[in-house]
């Protein structure tokens, strides 16, 4: 006979903050993320006031920030901000609805198919910018004329898009639909809309990244206002400062729209798996 | 290409039977059940479905793949077939209800598909059909995906909804096993093109239980009738 000897199986975890701070903060994510622009910002700061770098045309962080500080206070930047984002809204809306319907209709007829998509093929390589001098002489240098280009560098992006979900839409989901009596409305409303929102949602993003980029050329012209005349007049009369105001609270509302458009995707996409859910960050 | 699928073919189906159509691959049995469905025209030739009462549709069909909807949840998908009938949501309810109860799926009514197994997928599917109470019930080949446990659990689950609702189906297979189980009748195919070779009644006692039903020597016989068919069908397969 031999004894056993009794084996014992221990499964211990590292227990959490331990680590001490320095530890902790090298893992945040957060600080990564920051680390290196801050880094630029020290080493540009430095190297303006050792006279490295011309303060003319790389004015130092810290003014930069001061003179950000000066159009807060006088509301000129909140007011520019506030024209550009009701520019983009609007001009989103007449342009992301438009292309998601057209996109619905032409994935799912045929015969709309062939009538619509040569005419939108034909337009879509035209570079958006260039057609807003044609946009201009019908809508005029107004406000109409900004909303004009915007829906239509929009309308490109969320057609072609959803034409593409509905293109995709497995084939068994439209059986379903006419084995169960789906009328043609219903088909749209139960199967279309909802098989295509993952490629609608993704068109939208694309839109607003295209809108951005628009409505500051568009913003040259005829106007004395948005974000986008903040930076055409800064160029005009040489202020950098207010140059690099205007570019990064361009970059600040571009990434509030895509926070918001990956929110509103989690919402109306919930059914879908995510092995990576899209970042908030 | 045109391909005949189905050549000079004359079926009856009594009113609550249940129907299993067996037949080699490429025989035309999906064609068959997508012209039952009205999911594809006949080039010749009729179907015709008594329908005993006009507000209910004329057939339901349980598909092969995964077909019930991603985007709905399990009660919306069980309702889909109600809703486009605009059956007024006391009652969509209730019928909702009443079979999510009798599929097992009472659970994860609120539940997306991308959460449910596979075998769970196919009872949505079984309930959203059940649910839109056609004349007729198609099915094709609805358990051919699922692992052996799964299928049985769910051919003995279909046999509890059927004996409670007494429903027409049209139930097409490959398997054998699976037709014996189910059917009143059992319809064998011949191969390319599609021809009616055998039309064999199963006379077992219901309530069935699959695992009796497998052990009795009239179920050895039946196989062995319907497998040497199927053997001069030609392309038996």
């Amino acid at each position: 006979m031999t004894t056993l000897e009794e084996v014992q199986v221990r499964i211990v975890g590292q227990a959490p903050g331990t680590s001490g701070l320095a530890r902790r903060l090298m893992r945040s994510s957060l600080l990564k993320a920051i680390a290196s622009p801050l880094l630029v910002l020290v080493i540009w700061e430095m190297a303006v006031r050792c006279g490295l770098l011309d303060s003319r045309f790389f004015p130092a962080p810290t003014s930069v920030f001061a003179e950000l500080f000066r159009l807060l206070q006088s509301g000129e930047l909140l007011g520019d901000l506030g024209w550009t984002t009701q520019r983009v809204a609007i001009g989103f809306l007449l342009g992301a609805i438009p292309g998601i319907l057209l996109g619905l209709a032409l994935g799912l007829s045929p015969l709309l198919n062939a009538l619509l998509l040569p005419i939108i093929g034909a337009i879509y390589p035209v570079p958006k910018i260039a057609l807003f001098p044609l946009v201009m002489m019908f809508f005029g240098l107004g406000e109409t004329s900004k909303w004009a280009i915007v829906a239509i560098a929009v309308f490109f992006q969320v057609f072609f898009s959803t034409l593409a979900g509905v293109v995709n839409i497995d084939p068994i989901y439209l059986d379903v639909a006419r084995n169960f009596g789906a009328g043609r409305w219903q088909t749209y409303r139960s199967i279309a809309l909802p098989a295509a929102m993952p490629y609608v949602l993704t068109g939208c993003q694309l839109g607003l990244g295209m809108a951005l980029i628009v409505v500051v050329v568009a913003e040259q012209f005829g106007t004395k206002n948005g974000l986008g005349f903040l930076i055409w007049r800064s160029w005009q009369i040489f202020e950098v400062r207010d140059m690099f105001v205007g570019l990064m609270t361009v970059a600040l509302l571009g990434s509030v729209l895509q926070f918001l458009m990956i929110k509103l995707e989690l919402r109306l996409v919930r059914w879908k798996s995510r092995p990576n859910p899209p970042s908030l960050v | 290409m045109e391909v005949t699928a189905l050549d000079n073919f004359d079926l009856r189906i009594a009113d609550g039977e249940f129907i299993c159509i067996v037949g080699p691959s490429g025989c035309g049995k999906t064609t068959l059940l997508r012209i039952l469905a009205g999911l594809e025209l006949p080039t010749a030739g009729a179907v015709d479905i008594t329908r005993r009462d006009s507000g209910r549709p004329l057939t339901s069909m349980i598909f092969q793949e995964t077909s019930i909807f991603p985007w709905l949840s399990v009660r919306h998908n069980v309702a889909y077939g109600l809703e486009m009938r605009r059956v007024e949501p006391a009652t969509r309810n209730r019928i909702v209800d009443h079979f999510l109860e009798l599929t097992g799926l009472a659970r994860f009514a609120d539940a997306y598909p991308h959460q449910l197994s596979g075998g769970m997928k196919q009872r949505v599917s079984v309930a959203r059909a059940f649910a839109n109470d056609p004349e007729i019930l198609l099915m094709d080949e609805p358990f051919a995906a699922l692992d052996e446990q799964t299928k049985i659990t769910l051919q003995q689950e279909l046999l509890k909804l059927w004996s409670e609702t007494r429903k027409t189906v049209v139930f097409i297979t490959h398997s054998i096993d699976e037709a014996l189980v189910l059917a009143d009748r059992i319809i064998v195919l011949s191969g390319r093109p599609g021809k009616l070779k055998a039309d064999i009644a199963v006379g077992f006692a219901r309530p069935r239980l699959v695992q009796e039903l497998k052990a009795d020597a009239e179920f050895g016989r039946l196989w062995h009738d319907i497998w040497s068919l199927l053997r001069t069908a030609g392309a038996a397969s």
